[in-house]
């Protein structure tokens, strides 16, 4: 016993030492908007609607679609409602509304008022610049205002 | 000759055991599809979500659908294994989108001869 303690003492200031020096080294936390982020700029300029783009990333990201359904069906129908409403007004937005919206979203963490209810009510479309990239690629081959592709579960 | 697959996928299809995505990924793996096993199993249970909503309305579209998806080195040959496989395993009563397919191809065949 006696030789295990400043063996800890000894690894424990050398964790402290690591901890210290990692912290001095880290960026500061950034909050702002960015081009791509939280929104990626090819949500920003698209001018497909949101079912078109609904559509193109049914086809084009189907697991990620899919799991977005599947969170949305387990929401009450209020929320998802709340949801699909709310993302028909970013869609009405011109780029630069958008890019204010994601400004917004990314300096106050309770802005937008549905993410309180479902957290992850937007992914689909926001959340992954990959996903945003491949449909957006194609959302305008696929027909405008077209609700079906909401009924999915 | 990707319609034989299908007939072959079909009549090779194993039993069922515990394990749906298990024995799915082995199927697979025997027509030498890879990839994530997970992956995979949520392919096939979407393919057959499709064709039950009417999204994708023949087995054609189902595989063009598939093509999309998969690895790019997948061969035609593999993905309509693939969606044979997935139909036979995760939504059986599907089998006549794909007797469908393997009938249109039969008679493009005998009109081109």
């Amino acid at each position: 016993m006696t030789t295990r303690l400043p063996l800890m003492q000894c690894c424990a200031m050398t964790v402290a030492a690591l901890i210290a020096t990692a912290m001095s080294g880290a960026a500061p936390a950034s909050a702002d908007a960015t081009d791509e982020f939280p929104i990626p700029h090819r949500m920003i300029v698209t001018t497909c609607d949101a079912e078109q783009y609904l559509a193109a990333a049914r086809d084009t990201s189907p697991v990620y679609f899919e799991r977005y359904m599947i969170d949305k069906s387990n929401r009450p129908a209020y929320i998802q409602q709340m949801a699909e409403d709310r993302i028909h007004w970013f869609f009405s937005l011109d780029p630069a509304g958008r890019r204010q919206y994601s400004e917004d979203t990314a300096t106050d963490v309770y802005y937008e008022q549905v993410a309180t209810h479902w957290g992850n009510w937007a992914k689909v479309f926001f959340n992954n610049k990959g996903v945003v990239a491949k449909a957006t690629d194609v959302c305008t081959n696929y027909p405008r205002g077209d609700m079906s592709v909401w009924d999915w579960r | 000759m990707a319609f034989g697959a299908v007939t072959a996928a079909i009549l090779l299809a194993p039993g069922a055991h515990a394990d749906v995505d298990t024995d799915f990924a082995n199927q697979l793996h025997g027509y030498g599809i890879y990839g994530q096993r997970d992956y995979n199993a949520w392919m096939g249970k979407i393919t057959c979500e499709r064709l039950a909503t009417h999204v994708d309305t023949t087995a054609f579209q189902s595989a063009t659908f598939l093509r999309g998806n998969l690895d790019r080195t997948t061969s035609t040959q593999q993905v309509w294994q693939f969606l044979a496989t997935a139909v036979q395993t995760y939504c059986p009563e599907q089998t006549p989108a794909l007797r469908a397919a393997a009938d249109s191809s039969h008679t493009t065949t005998k009109e081109q001869r």
